[in-house]
């Protein structure tokens, strides 16, 4: 079968797709309930404060009718955490942040409650605000959460070989300081929940926007002190969440779950794009210091790396994307010496967790920046010296895990992708331009007005404003969640004795095409059309916890459970025909196109849908949980080594750009995208993985950025927050490359967070070949091509750019 | 005040007893979820349906100023169970992932279509650049617009 | 979502416009496009939260149209950007507003909005007013009483704010028509390719016979409280060579002016040497005659 899939791999059109080109597809804010109530939250505008006192009295003597929520009416934890449960449901004691809310209004007119919600007078004792997060750490620093011993949040060390010695003897040393900042999701759906409270004791019903079901279904029941059976937690169409659709949202169903439970009645939620920005969690913003020795020869012996990533004002999930980040801050190369402190610290900025990369886009910016100019400092290409240090079968990682059981296909990518875009030719023609000396606006002095005005001999002339780049980068992402926890799926597969089945993951679709991955396998399987696999709704009481839509891990975990459980099927079907047809045990059949047939006499056939009826009429049963868990992986808390993940995926992206000299604009030209990320089971989803995460990795590169005015955001909606349109990107090659690997449905392994983490880094490598400066510091923007830094305004206001 | 229009071919009538937009008219009067609330400034475009043949943002409008008017939303496009060829295309070339950008990229596309059967690519990107999309990078949406078109 | 209970009205004639104006005169509110005014009540804008009356100009015939009378254009109130992009009277006489039309927000948005509502919003980044401030246009100004025609330039005043009273509407501009050959062009500098809020703009026109200036006129925005057009520059330029000296000197005369006028400002050290850059570059290209 592995030779020649009749489904795997070509296009196959999405299961849910019909819904959602009709407009008939129910979003979480397309659900309605009889006598629903609103819930608005009611914020409080400051960074850091002590809750004195909090004063209600106008609402109740002017709107009865409204009920007030707040942390008094939570029985259960009113602190959530994926890690630290230093998040408050309702904020009862400290402000820490702007998109704190310290209680819910609820009542029938949401108009009238977003007014009311002004009348809400807390009295507070304002802190002074920590935004610096190098200053995190420093004794007389402010401390976000007194509950601990100061902010820091976590610390991952990783020790390989000897560092002094590995630098002693390099033959020559590089060391950078790169930084990146806040970034927003921007799923264009904003959260959404309804709670529906359940007849008679039985607990609540949630339908929201929510990306992890079980994760929310956790943090509501502990909220309520409710066993996990009473909270039932339905996924409605999720418009996106890119690991942005988990912590707030599990808060926002609990609050709604509590005022449901007060109230009797079904409370509807749902955020406007500014409560969606101010409130939600962020990627972390890193501070990146790497030091690089390597020989002449090009061979890297020594890498010191010290990385400080902003956590904000909760831990959230910064625990494990740092602990990704220091698993893979090296990148893809063997490196006998390696020193590596990655540190995550409170402030009170925008409190950051998961988005798509989790700890990897920054590293990989940073390292493949620093590839790139020791690749120029010693006279290779950027090729040559990943050719020089890249992994192969059998390479050590930094954490002294052999890679093996698959096809480490890291120089493979690079070599296709180099071939194909024609790499170092147009590489050396781009960069051997004699960069003139003339304008440097980046030695402008603000101070001196008279430097703001042109000298003659700065005006670059038309011919030599737009100067063309092109500039790689590789990675390497460890699949799953790795040592950080608990790794299994499970699958529901229930073939009717029609031969029609219901299939239902434990992992929950964002969008991505997950569910029609599913189908894909389940019909290779089982020799059926995708059209007849029907996936059920995503609910809490149907399906064991399989964890978290995270890390990539559909296709590889949920795939491989969904796959388990169509080989359990198919496994029965087969011990059936072979009693049936008094065959030998050994007997093998072929599940192809509605039939299944005996491999030694294709004669012999039977229709699936007859074989189901008779399978059934014969007490077989045709349902199963196929249940798929991680092979063992371990970390050594003190070292960093260990086997971090059980198996990797591999990447290269080269981005070819055109660089406006007058004005710092970047135009990507073209992407072109080679990843191995193992067999690839759903084409298009595939395709539209890397269409959709180089966007994401451009946008990360360029444009986006969530700036924070000592803790307030200044981009709260799109006019401001600039994400890509469709002008933005000319043009995106996907090729994939497909390795084997024992694992997941026959090697199908991971894409969605491989195809953004590396575009940012490509085209730093690409502006500076095409204008032959270094950039550090994303996003490289206007300000940032033309000045080396970013401005802003003191008071924004719409039509102010 | 009563406001009488046209909505996917239907005569209707509304009787508005407070000032809205259009875009709640539609959701929460008319029952018709499929233009989605994305950012409420016009920003996103996922709000976006066809007035009189033109795409406009349902977010920047009022709806009185419906009045008189013929609106087609995403419900309006098939007709019955037939899905018309716009849609087809956006199945077959994997231009949707979450789906929340779709009915907004599919006005903006029709409405395209409605000018103009023949649009060159640049014409395309223009009728959608006022749509942002998160998921699908856009290509797959441009290629599946671009085999709408009537050679 | 908030929208302010104020009374909406539909006059189908100027004379019903009037009428209201009449009847509403301080606390009224003429709707266009909306997408100012929309925008502005959810962002809780203070210039829009307290309408009281709000009359929408959409159903006047007469401010629908764009026509060619005598010597000049008129284009009146009602008129979309989208409009103005797809005109053969105004691609033919004004293509730099045709140009710049195309640029402002979205489709969906050109659909809506329009020009007048545009500089009658007057933010420091309003695309439609360098082109007409470079075309000398006039806006025709109507109150119950009275009508008034003024130059657009007079008109502007500051960020958000023109001549504009509470009881008047702006119901036409009138573009006269050039006479004689002028090169031109518009610029707009946005973050992004689409849909980006102008960082700056700068439209030129430029009238030359032999190699010599004889008429040149220049605005900008977004680079100034207000657009601007640059008078004083302009008739220092007249009778010079066409060559790069001049357009050199030209767009440092242009920075020092801009830096006059708004003095150090948090964009300022990137967007005073980018203009000078851009304006340098688009004369150039345009009338320098050098090859791309």
């Amino acid at each position: 079968m592995e030779n020649s899939f009749n489904i795997v791999g070509k296009p196959v059109i999405r299961q849910d797709g019909l819904e959602k080109v009709t407009g008939k597809a129910k979003f979480a804010d397309d659900i309605n309930e009889p006598g629903q109530l609103y819930g608005v939250m009611v914020r409080v505008p400051v960074v850091h404060a002590i809750i004195e006192k909090i004063d209600y009295s106008e609402i109740l003597e002017s709107s009865p009718n409204v009920v007030i929520v707040d942390s008094n009416d939570i029985k259960g934890s009113k602190k959530v955490g994926p890690i630290r449960q230093d998040q408050p449901i309702f904020a009862f004691d400290k402000i820490v942040t702007p998109g704190d809310v310290v209680a819910m209004l609820v009542g029938e007119s949401e108009e009238e409650l977003r007014e009311l919600a002004k009348k809400v007078k807390v009295k507070y004792t304002e802190l002074p605000a920590l935004t610096d997060p190098l200053k995190a750490l420093d004794s007389d620093s402010p401390k976000i959460h007194p509950q601990y011993e100061n902010n820091l949040i976590v610390h991952y060390p990783l020790r390989k070989g000897d560092i002094e010695k590995g630098f002693k003897e390099s033959d020559f040393i590089h060391g950078e300081t790169y930084t990146t900042r806040l970034v927003e999701h921007a799923y264009i759906e904003p959260e959404s929940v309804l709670a529906i409270p359940l007849e008679g004791e039985k607990g609540i019903r949630i339908i929201g926007s929510v990306q992890n079901p079980f994760t929310a279904r956790k943090v509501v029941a502990s909220a309520l002190n409710l066993p996990l059976t009473k909270v039932r937690i339905v996924q409605a169409d999720l418009g996106g969440s890119f690991g942005g659709k988990d912590d707030t949202m599990n808060i926002l169903c609990a609050r709604a779950a509590v005022a449901a439970l007060k109230i009797g009645k079904p409370i509807k939620i749902h955020y406007t794009r500014e409560e969606s920005i101010l409130e939600s969690y962020k990627r972390h913003p890193y501070i990146l210091k790497y030091k690089v020795g390597c020989k002449k020869n090009g061979k890297i012996v020594a890498m010191k790396i010290d990385i400080l990533a902003d956590g904000g004002a909760y831990s959230s999930m910064s625990p494990f994307v740092t602990w990704r980040s220091v698993v893979q801050a090296t990148g893809p190369y063997e490196v006998e010496n390696v020193w590596t402190d990655v540190r995550a610290v409170y402030t009170n900025n925008p409190y950051t967790g998961a988005m798509r990369g989790f700890g990897s886009p920054q590293p990989i910016f940073a390292q493949e920046s620093i590839m790139d100019e020791i690749a120029i400092k010693l006279g290779f290409t950027p090729e040559e010296i990943r050719k020089i240090n890249g992994f192969k079968a059998g390479s050590l990682t930094a954490s002294g895990q052999k890679l093996e059981n698959h096809d480490v296909n890291l120089l493979k990518v690079l070599e296709t992708a180099v071939k194909e875009t024609d790499f170092t030719s147009k590489w050396k023609q781009y960069g051997n331009k004699i960069i003139e000396a003339g304008y440097q606006p980046d030695k402008i002095s603000e101070i001196n007005e008279e430097q703001l005005i042109l000298k003659k001999k700065d005006f670059i002339p038309p011919n030599e404003v737009m100067r063309k780049g092109i500039g790689l980068s590789v990675s390497y992402r460890g699949c799953s969640l790795g040592a950080e926890g608990i790794d299994a799926a499970a699958a529901y597969l229930s073939v009717q004795n029609d031969g029609s089945a219901y299939l239902l993951s434990g992992l929950a679709e964002n969008g991505q095409g997950m569910k029609t991955t599913y189908t894909i396998i389940t019909a290779e399987v089982l020799g059926i059309s995708p059209l007849n696999v029907y996936y059920l709704e995503t609910d809490t009481g149907l399906i064991p916890d399989s964890g978290p839509t995270v890390a990539s891990r559909s296709t590889l975990m949920g795939g491989g459970a969904v796959k388990a459980a169509s080989d359990i099927i198919r496994n029965r079907l087969e011990d059936f025909l072979r009693k049936e047809w008094k065959l030998k045990p050994q007997s093998e059949f072929i599940f192809r196109d509605g039939f299944v047939s005996n491999k030694a006499n294709p004669q012999q056939k039977i229709s699936f849908p007859d074989l189901c009826s008779l399978a059934y009429r014969n007490g077989i049963c045709l349902a199963a949980i196929g249940w798929f868990k991680s092979p063992e992986v371990n970390w050594d808390e003190d070292t960093g080594q260990g086997s971090a993940y059980f198996t990797y995926v591999y990447g290269c992206q080269v981005a070819e750009v055109t660089v406006n000299m007058a004005t710092g604009q970047v135009y990507i030209d073209k992407i072109t995208a080679v990843h191995d990320p193992g067999k690839v089971i759903n084409l298009l989803g595939a395709e539209g993985q890397v269409y959709g995460g180089v966007t994401q990795g451009a946008g990360y590169g360029l444009w986006e950025q969530i700036t924070a005015d000592n803790g307030n955001i200044r981009e709260l909606n799109f006019d401001q927050y600039l994400i890509p349109t469709a002008k933005d990107l000319k043009e995106i090659k996907p090729i994939f490359v497909e390795g084997k690997d024992i694992y997941g449905a026959w090697g199908g392994k991971s894409l969605g967070e491989p195809t953004l983490e590396l575009t940012s880094a490509a085209i730093a490598n690409a502006i500076r070949n095409a204008t032959g400066k270094r950039f550090y510091n994303l996003p490289i923007n206007l300000e940032e091509v033309l000045l080396r830094r970013k401005l802003f305004p003191k008071d924004l206001k719409r039509g102010s750019a | 005040m009563i406001i009488n229009f046209k909505v996917n071919g239907k005569n209707t009538s509304v009787e508005l007893t407070k000032n809205k937009r259009l875009i709640d008219l539609l959701r929460d009067n008319l029952k018709l979820t499929g233009t989605k609330e994305g950012c409420s400034i016009g920003e996103c475009g996922a709000c976006t349906v066809i007035i009189n043949g033109k795409a406009v943002n349902s977010c920047l409008m009022l709806a009185q100023q419906i009045d008189g008017c013929e609106i087609l939303t995403v419900e309006g496009l098939a007709e019955g169970d037939k899905l018309n060829s716009l849609q087809q295309n956006f199945l077959k070339y994997g231009a949707i992932q979450c789906g929340f950008c779709t009915p907004g990229m599919l006005m903006s596309a029709y409405a395209l279509f409605l000018e103009n059967p023949t649009p060159s690519r640049e014409e395309i990107e223009t009728a959608i650049e006022g749509n942002l999309c998160r998921c699908t990078g856009y290509k797959p949406i441009i290629q599946a617009i671009v085999s709408t078109s009537k050679p | 979502m908030m929208i302010p209970q104020f009374k909406y009205y539909k006059p189908k004639s100027l004379t019903e416009l009037k009428h209201y104006l009449r009847e509403f005169q301080n606390n009224s509110c003429i709707l266009a496009g909306g997408t100012d005014i929309v925008p502005g009540f959810i962002q809780e804008s203070s210039r829009f939260t307290l309408i009281k009356h709000l009359i929408d100009i959409n159903f006047i015939d007469e401010l629908k149209t764009i026509s060619l009378a005598d010597g000049f254009i008129s284009i009146g109130s009602a008129v979309t950007f989208s409009e103005i992009t797809k005109n053969e009277l105004i691609n033919k006489y004004f293509p730099l507003l045709a140009k710049a039309a195309q640029t402002v927000g979205s489709l969906q948005i050109r659909n809506r909005a329009t020009v007048v509502g545009n500089f009658v919003n007057n933010a420091p980044c309003a695309d439609s007013v360098p082109p007409l401030l470079v075309y000398d246009a006039l806006i025709k100004i109507v109150s119950p009483e009275n009508e008034n025609i003024i130059p657009l330039s007079e008109f502007l005043l500051d960020p958000y704010e023109t001549q504009l009273k509470k009881n008047e509407c702006v119901t036409e501009i009138r573009i006269p028509i050039l006479t004689k050959d002028y090169i031109g062009d518009f610029y707009k500098l946005g973050r992004r390719s689409a849909v980006s809020i102008s960082r700056i703009s700068l439209a030129f026109l430029l009238h030359k016979e032999e190699k010599i200036i004889k008429e040149f006129r220049l605005a900008s925005g977004a680079i100034t409280p207000i657009g601007k057009r640059f008078f004083e520059i302009e008739r220092l330029f007249i009778g010079r060579e066409i060559n790069s000296e001049t357009f050199k000197e030209i767009s440092m005369k242009v920075g020092e002016e801009v830096l006059k006028t708004t003095g150090l400002r948090w964009s300022t050290v990137y967007k005073l040497p980018v203009v000078q850059q851009m304006l340098y570059q688009m004369l150039e290209i345009n009338a320098g005659g050098i090859p791309r």
